[in-house]
């Protein structure tokens, strides 16, 4: 990239930044930096704390790709995570996520927050309201599949999947009256790749799950083949992540 | 007729921050209690989009997930912030507040009578944020210079917290003014006076 591509490059990336918070740190930086052409390292917008594992980050990374938009990532060992200066750092003890200055943690808040920004949110209030209430469906879901993982995996997985039909219904239930094939609206929302991510891992815990769910079988397939969404499966850097921190899926 | 109707058992539960919001704005509430007696029968379980309450309603809009109900709220009564940086530092302060009733909800239908000392005595590690975020806060709210949803369900989950572990804030000088503070707002004072609320009990279980 020529000295000049580098600096509008720069200028576009800091200027999005700021715009999107009020901080008076990220202002002061655009005006003093924009003023010098000088070489300087192209910084991606964002920026993503994590243990080594696609874990709570899926949807995050799938929405990030679709939108072609770089992310950063800081990949945390859980030695390192152990040591528990990092912990203490962290608002809630736990990751974050940087666009420009504004940290966030919570990974919902994360997916609201790329939504927002991306298109991702419904066209109107009343598509976001229908949008929020299908996330925290999955994330329900979620949870359940979260603990499965991490405290009952030997125990409760028999159990699990064959009490997923009762779970997986209401998302088939929705989806098979979309016109758009998508949760809520025309377009596809932060909701659609968090559940997408979602029966991606359910397919891996509970081989047959989506075999009598027609639609949700479908919206699974639509939603890999979109090109972006179809690279991003098919990275290396993606794919060697496990699914949950103690090997289990 | 009023706007917003919301369907739930009769209690408290997972509506208190909704009740608060709308009496704050001046918002009437239309309410229809469900027996458990009722639910059991599954007829009205059966229609519920996740076979779950409270269910809300706008207008035509029909909303399940109490959080999307406080987020829809916030939207339409300027509780959300105003501008997208606030609503997203919201949204992680509300998640925040919804892990910690998780924790809530589990103790009190799952572990009360084992659980009860331990979690009283782990509760100051989950208060801590809060009280951090809220010492910094130049307008005493969560985020930004206005009451947002999360402030409420903070609020309602505080309540909550001074009736299951009585002395839970007292090493929180901050968290204990934000309480009083949102008490005394005048139209959640007299909510909270209200027979109606104070009629409800917290939980569906009893235990509290």
């Amino acid at each position: 990239m020529t000295h000049q591509k580098h600096f509008k490059a720069y200028k576009r990336i800091v200027a999005r930044t700021s715009a999107h918070c009020t901080s008076g740190a990220a202002r002061a930086l655009s005006e003093t930096q924009l003023s010098r052409p000088t070489l300087f390292y192209t910084m991606a917008p964002y920026t993503l704390t994590y243990f080594p594992v696609k874990g709570r980050c899926g949807a995050l990374k799938m929405m990030l790709a679709d939108n072609d938009q770089q992310l950063k990532e800081n990949m945390v060992s859980i030695e390192e995570w152990m040591k528990g200066d990092m912990k203490g750092s962290c608002l809630f003890g736990w990751f974050n996520f940087f666009d420009g200055d504004l940290v966030l943690y919570q990974s919902n808040a994360m997916l609201r927050h790329l939504g927002r920004k991306h298109g991702a949110y419904g066209k109107n209030d009343c598509e976001a309201s229908l949008i929020d209430m299908m996330n925290d469906a999955v994330e329900d879901l979620r949870l359940k599949y979260i603990k499965l993982i991490y405290q009952e995996y030997e125990t409760g997985k028999e159990a699990y999947c064959k009490d997923l039909p009762n779970h997986l219904k209401p998302f088939e239930s929705v989806l098979s009256k979309s016109k758009s094939g998508f949760l809520v609206g025309d377009q596809i929302s932060f909701a659609d790749y968090n559940l997408f991510d979602l029966l991606l891992n359910h397919k891996v815990l509970c081989s047959a799950s989506l075999d009598s769910f027609p639609t949700l079988k479908s919206y699974v397939d639509k939603i890999a083949a979109r090109p972006k969404i179809k690279a991003l499966l098919e990275c290396e850097n993606f794919k060697k992540l496990p699914i949950n921190g103690n090997g289990k899926q």
